[in-house]
């Protein structure tokens, strides 16, 4: 339907158009900084959750699932009133780091939305490995670190391509959360989501459906990707 | 010399409750016990992953109660083989000499040497992922070996292959052994491990060594009833084999048993396993078992096709309900067992002058 509502010269045309470009590049840096970002967080924190045992483990384990069921827009409230409102947010933004209604504001956004995807993926992948394979690892004269550098992460390859790939389309695509802590301003914080919203709200048609269409490919793709590297992870 | 001493760990649903062993330079030992009797807990307190709640452990002298493992010594091999995936068998063999930072000339040449020892060569280029189960706890053990620990831990290495690999990979394990005179540690369920390959045996049993002896001591002189049933084995006998008219002969005590010809693993395999020099038993040391249900117990001479015929005396009798169980010395003690009816209609007692009789294919040899 959406696919076949305008020709292609048309999308083309638009997907020229300064304002498009500018939505595609914003959404990739945004979407790359947050996936990797992610990551960072999500690895080690994945790990220590698969592997080892600790006071309120189960307690962190329903933290992290729990923004999962929230609604992106409710966590883009909570986001806003956190750096807007809160003393730790103030200083930050005054230290430098002003995350409401800037690209910064759609990392974090992304970021706080994904993170739990990117968890749940890691953490299932880690738990699929046994820890013999470090034992031996160890006995073999590698450290903890190294026994995780060469062993265990190369062996988690497929869960940390699938869960880059699923954060970051799932990134590129986020919107409510998006809008409530970066808003909704033209050509400063307009991802892809936001320009189609925003197209569509002033009867741009085509260049909704050519933002549409890149959107859609891009899900296409990463599912794509995604079934074959995880197809039989339990997450 | 490997020696430790009260170790205890407590991991919850497995422990270690003040456990003392003493393993020489070059020996053999091979640990029994049931499941979750602490048997992998105790290897992996060795290896290092598991630091002792209480105890010291002693290798050649030095204490390494916590030592890092990588500083240890010792090499550690997996039921499951724990080959890692994403590496071919080459590089698995060579990862603990790269992490030691050995140069990649040397690695070459040790790599080669213990691949061949192994008859793995072929295989070097290839993934874990394409190999046979005998084929990976090959590589799993060419890359322990590689290492040239002090000690080698061995966590029940056959149980996942079948009968003929696991009987090639026995004797692969003897030679080994002889070659590298490491000091092995050996976890098993299967009683012939035990006879073929250990110096000593330790039974655990809930995280504690029960008894510690040769494997003769053992099986003969279960110190308790859970060793007796767990071991559950009886008329094994340790003696020569010959070669006779197609059969091979085995003397215990004087005695000689007629076996069938099974020749201990001549026949070829499927499964890429090099072909075995060794066809059979002639001129070893050996054991051989016999099943009780296997021997026939008469008052007169069997005239039958069976090869084994001997006469004795009866020793003992257990009358155990539905099954009754004889003991008797025909210079060497076997244990048959009779029905109930069985036993009545014989009407035996102590004492009684009577003949026992077997097939050669009843005889099992390893």
């Amino acid at each position: 339907m959406v696919l076949t509502r305008s020709p292609p010269e048309t999308l083309l045309a638009s997907l020229s158009s300064k304002e498009i470009r500018f939505a595609i590049g914003l959404s990739l840096k945004t979407s790359v900084a947050s996936t990797i970002l992610c990551l960072l967080v999500a690895v080690p924190a994945a790990y220590s959750l698969a592997r080892y045992d600790f006071p309120g483990k189960n307690v962190a384990n329903t933290l992290i699932d729990m923004p999962l069921a929230l609604p992106p827009l409710v966590a883009g409230v909570g986001l806003l009133l956190f750096f807007g409102t809160s003393l730790p947010g103030r200083q930050l933004a005054d230290a430098g780091l002003v995350f409401v209604f800037t690209p910064l504001g759609i990392v974090i956004a992304q970021f706080f939305v994904n993170v739990p995807f990117m968890l749940r993926v890691m953490r299932s992948t880690f738990e699929g490995i046994s820890p013999r394979y470090e034992h031996v690892a160890k006995t073999l004269g590698c450290t903890d670190g190294q026994a995780l550098w060469r062993v265990t992460l190369p062996m988690a390859s497929n869960g940390l391509v699938a869960g880059s790939v699923i954060t970051w389309s799932k990134g590129i695509g986020e919107f409510g959360a998006v809008l409530m802590m970066a808003g909704a301003t033209r050509m400063r914080t307009e991802t892809l989501p936001t320009s189609l919203f925003l197209n569509m709200s002033c009867g741009k048609l085509d260049e909704a459906i050519s933002v549409a269409t890149i959107l859609i490919l891009i899900s296409v793709v990463c599912l794509y990707v995604f079934e074959r590297r995880v197809g039989g992870l339990r997450l | 010399m490997l020696r430790m001493e009260k170790v205890s760990k407590n991991l919850g649903d497995f422990v270690l409750k003040d456990v003392s062993l003493e393993v020489g330079d070059g020996e053999y030992l091979v640990i029994i016990g049931p499941t979750g009797s602490g048997k992998t807990i105790l290897m992996e307190t060795v290896a290092g992953i598991y630091a002792p709640e209480e105890g010291r452990i002693f290798l050649d002298g030095r204490d390494i109660t916590r030592e890092a493992p990588r500083n240890r010594r010792v090499c550690m091999v997996y039921q499951d083989y724990m080959l890692f995936p994403h590496l071919s068998v080459e590089e698995n063999i060579a990862f603990g000499l790269k992490s030691r930072k050995v140069s990649a000339g040397e690695i070459e040449v040790k790599v080669a040497e213990v691949s061949e020892l192994l008859g793995i060569s072929h295989l070097r280029p290839r993934r874990p992922g394409t190999l046979s189960g005998g084929e990976k706890q090959r590589v799993a053990i060419a890359r322990a070996i590689v290492m040239e620990p002090s000690v080698m831990l061995l966590d029940e290495p056959l149980s996942s292959l079948d009968g003929l690999t696991r009987e090639r990979l026995r004797r692969e394990l003897k030679r080994i052994h002889q070659a590298y005179r490491t000091t092995i540690i050996h976890v098993t369920h299967n009683f012939e491990e035990v006879f073929s390959l250990a110096d000593r045996v330790a039974v655990m049993n809930r995280g504690e060594i029960v008894q510690v002896g040769t494997p003769e001591e053992i099986f003969r002189r279960p110190k308790c009833e859970m060793i007796a049933n767990f071991v559950g084995v009886e008329n094994i006998f340790r003696g020569f084999a010959s070669k006779s008219r197609g059969m091979t002969e085995i003397v215990v005590d004087g005695l000689k048993i007629v076996a069938a010809a099974e020749g201990g693993g001549g026949a070829e395999g499927n499964d890429g396993d090099r072909s075995d020099e060794i066809n059979g038993w002639e001129g070893r040391e050996v054991f051989a078992s016999v099943r009780p249900e296997e021997i026939l117990i008469s008052k007169v001479p069997l005239k039958s096709s069976a090869r084994n015929s001997f006469s004795g005396r009866v020793e003992e009798i257990a009358n155990g309900g539905m099954m009754v169980k004889v003991w008797v010395d025909v210079g060497i003690p076997f244990m048959t067992m009779l029905t109930r009816l069985g036993y009545e209609e014989m009407d035996l007692k102590v004492g009684d002058p009577v003949y026992l009789t077997f097939k050669a294919t009843a005889v099992h040899v390893f």
